[in-house]
């Protein structure tokens, strides 16, 4: 049987599931006792592996089939090589998707079976009939899109392409329709002056979907799959990068992590404007969920998300810093001196203006895009420039000053109730730990990478790069990337999910269960580390299994640069 | 090794003027430590911007050199996350059961577990009854009875009074309206007016009109927030009646003229 008819039978295995739960409703059936990690922690497990998979294979193919139309475009083999090869893995975490999904179902039934059984009656068509087509479809479209690659080739290349954009859109309406029960768990319809039960009784199915959440959680996952996809991609080049043997591999796979890092960053740029978007919306849904989050339970686990975002921005940048020494004539770039200074005033004047002008009020941007654009508009204008170096190491001192910001919390206490002096931020010195100055560091993060890839930009234009020749301390970087950025999306996620605090709807559904309470962020962190090395493990292996043959069977390299010299 | 010691120096140097700096301005100590953290945070990365490159390696001892890498990463998040204050769950638990009572008293599963308890203990009490009846004789059963079933006295009513405003001020705790509302110096961020004075300008029957409605008042200062409807429309949803009079009487205590609670004024 092939790889296509295994997970063919995979999604219609899946169908069958999803059809068959909805069918065989076992009302009064007692949940299940999971041993050791209890019922919620057993869910979360497998729920947030599923995500994780699922994450790729919805991302991965958004940047493949980017990437195979640049090469297309430019005639570069090497783009057309990199797509193929993500592709190939995720061809492999396609199965993983389904069956992590047809167990997380599963456990969910078991562990929960009243709760399971209502949301599945309240989105009964989406369950039974429209995920699974879509998940037909799009598992069709994979295996086709992949299965055709080198048979459309030349005039049928733009063929090939379409088929990606339409598997592209599949995937994407495929997300789109299971964030509707998701977060619709989080903020369930409600209206004016009914009851949430009275309302959610005359709701159709589209009113269920379209709920305050949706959109804001659709953007949020769509551009966090395409940095996961990014990050990943950089972590498949790292682990070739050190198994290579040729100089000609070394060079093709410094190529593609610094392709797959551009992509995660330039995604993970958006991330934070995503992550504030949905925090705003269910905050404007239910103001208690606003002090749940940032003030009390979970306040520790914005702190981890900030310690976490720092890295991933220092890491980020790092890479960058590592990949300009490798172009020769780097030394000789230069950049106005306004874009050190924007970076240095960027925090205190944004903190200043949108304490004024809090969001969403525009006015904040008539003072903030003169200030960030002025090294773009004025700098040819002023006669002062400075070394790329210099604006590079202004900039990480920033990015230290950003993450210095978003870190400093109100206080260092659990929760607001123990709340003493001792622990508290002077009240002159609290508009450290408010949204103002939290956003300020988040958009100095932002554009200081921003800067530092315009003088990447300049060195490449004046100068050469070695492919190939990176330090190799950048391969770890990458690694360290995919690793933080995954480890990061299971604690953002845990967060979304214990945001319903004590229901499994919110306000709707209670949880009468004995784990219906805030776990601590120490054990979070366990189970979400542990989860993080389960699925990279099976990356690793994925990627192994996959790339690993065509090196020894003399694979010719179809999209090897020059090693060294070529641009 | 001497660009180590000369960024380490450097940093030692910042931290020490930030941990000086953020005393002069009377920071708690653990804010200065964490100042001081930032700044040996920037030595380390200016330290890794200018650290020799790293020699490739390949084979058995990158593999060695990986895995050894994984494990440090997963021990410095584990570890980093557990440094955190964490917040305990048993202070949760309790409020978390007390609030879900009623409604668990009102699924099916509930009332089936509430009629056994109560068969349980009315099982019990017969029993108990009877071993007393044995013990004592019929009389003497019936003078117990009739001592105590004159009625609640003053002191028995001023207790019930008493218990009721209890049940307000726990509703407080458990709804967290102190997440957003001061009240005797205690909680708010100023998402909602402060209310020690409340009573001065709302009777009990008003309050609990907007704890039900919270369209129904606006506070002055607040018609963003009023606009926006910041305060949830869910408590008509999440408490019973007595919980909300019990709450609302309560703040119908507060009379506080010192406090510059802002006037309500009525919409609805």
């Amino acid at each position: 049987m092939k790889t296509w008819q295994r997970s063919l039978m995979a999604a219609f295995a899946l169908l069958a599931l999803f059809g068959g739960v909805a069918y065989a409703q076992a009302p009064g059936a007692p949940p299940v006792e999971f041993p050791y990690t209890g019922n919620r922690t057993a869910v979360w497990i497998v729920a947030q592996l599923h995500i994780l998979f699922a994450g790729f294979i919805l991302g991965a193919p958004i940047f493949v089939v980017i990437s195979e139309w640049l090469g297309y475009r430019k005639q570069d083999p090497r783009y057309d090589r990199l797509a193929k090869e993500v592709t190939k893995v995720t061809v492999i975490l396609y199965s993983m998707t389904a069956l992590t999904g047809g167990l997380f179902i599963f456990v969910l039934l078991a562990t929960y079976p009243q709760f399971t059984t209502w949301l599945i009656n309240h989105f009964y068509l989406l369950f039974a009939v429209v995920y699974p087509l879509l998940f037909i479809s799009e598992t069709i479209l994979l295996y086709l899109y992949f299965y055709t690659w080198d048979s459309w080739k030349g005039e049928k290349k733009a063929r090939h392409i379409a088929l990606g954009v339409l598997l592209n859109l599949i995937g994407t309406i495929t997300l789109f329709v299971i964030d509707g029960p998701t977060s619709f768990m989080n903020t369930p319809v409600k209206a004016e002056g009914i009851s949430p039960q009275e309302f959610l009784a005359t709701a159709s199915l589209w009113d269920k979907v379209a709920n305050y959440s949706w959109m804001p959680l659709n953007l949020h996952r769509l551009v966090g799959n395409v940095t996961f996809g990014g990050f990943v991609a950089g972590l498949i080049a790292a682990y070739m990068f050190m198994g290579a043997k040729k100089d000609e591999e070394r060079a093709y796979y410094d190529w593609m992590g610094f392709v797959g890092n551009l992509i995660g960053v330039g995604a993970l740029l958006f991330l934070p404007f995503m992550g504030y978007l949905l925090a705003y919306e269910l905050c404007d849904y239910d103001a208690s969920i606003c002090p749940y989050m940032m003030a009390d339970q979970l306040s520790m686990f914005f702190e981890m998300q900030g310690a976490m975002i720092g890295l991933i921005f220092l890491a980020s940048n790092y890479y960058i810093w590592l990949s300009m020494k490798r172009i020769e004539g780097v030394e000789k770039v230069r950049m106005t001196i306004l874009a050190p200074i924007a970076m240095v005033l960027l925090p205190l004047v944004m903190t200043k203006v949108m304490t004024d002008y809090p969001v969403p009020d525009p006015m904040s941007l008539a003072f903030l895009l003169p200030l960030i654009l002025a090294p773009f508009t004025l700098g040819r204008l002023i006669p002062l420039t400075v070394s790329a170096r210099t604006v590079i190491k202004v900039g990480f001192l920033m990015v230290v000053v950003g993450d210095a910001i978003w870190l400093t919390p109100h206080g260092f206490v659990p929760t607001g109730a123990k709340l003493v002096a001792e622990l508290e931020l002077p009240s002159d010195w609290n508009f450290l730990a408010l949204m103002p100055a939290k956003n300020s560091a988040a958009f100095t993060l932002v554009f200081v990478t921003v800067v530092n890839y315009v003088i990447y930009n300049r060195a490449i234009s004046q100068g050469t790069i070695v492919w190939g020749k990176i330090d190799f301390a950048s391969q770890f970087v990458l690694i360290f990337l995919a690793f933080s950025a995954i480890w990061t999306m299971g604690l953002m996620g845990a967060v979304r999910s214990l945001l319903r605090k004590y229901y499994h709807t919110y306000n709707l559904l209670p949880d009468f269960t004995a784990e219906s309470f805030t776990p601590t962020l120490s054990y979070s962190a366990w189970w979400i580390t542990g989860i993080t090395v389960v699925f990279y493990a099976v990356v690793s292996f994925a990627i192994i299994v996959t790339l690993r043959p065509s090196d020894s069977k003399g694979h010719a390299p179809e999209g090897s640069p020059a090693p060294a010299g070529g641009k | 090794m001497g660009n180590v010691i000369k960024k380490l120096m450097i940093g030692l140097v910042v931290g020490g003027a930030l941990i000086g700096v953020t005393r002069a301005l009377e920071f708690p100590v653990i804010f200065q430590m964490m100042f001081f953290a930032y700044a040996m945070l920037g030595a380390v990365v200016f330290m890794i911007l200018d650290a020799p490159a790293l020699t490739p390696m390949s084979g058995l001892k990158s593999v060695i050199v990986l895995v050894v890498f994984y494990i440090v990463l997963c021990t410095v998040y584990i570890s980093g996350a557990s440094m955190w204050p964490q917040y305990d769950p048993e202070d949760e638990k309790g409020k978390i059961a007390k609030i879900l009572k009623p409604k668990f008293a009102a699924t099916q599963q509930g009332k089936a577990e509430e009629l056994i308890a109560r068969a349980k203990a009315l099982d019990e009490q017969t029993k108990a009854l009877a071993v007393r009846l044995k013990a004592l004789g019929g009389d003497q059963a019936t003078k117990d009875q009739s001592a105590g079933g004159s009625g609640a006295s003053p002191a028995t009513a001023g207790a019930a009074t008493g218990d009721f405003m209890k049940l307000g001020e726990e509703q407080w705790q458990l709804q967290e309206c102190y997440n957003c509302h001061k009240l005797k110096g205690e909680g708010g961020k100023k998402r909602g007016p402060e209310l020690d004075n409340i009573a001065t300008y709302l009777s009990v029957d008003d309050i609990k009109q907007k704890i039900l409605d919270p369209k129904s008042f606006m506070a002055e200062g607040f018609e963003k927030e009023y606009e926006k409807g910041k305060m949830p429309d869910k408590y008509k949803d999440l408490m019973e009646e007595k919980d909300v009079v019990a709450l609302a009487s309560w703040l119908g205590t507060f009379k506080n003229t010192s406090v510059n609670t802002p006037k309500p004024i009525k919409k609805k």
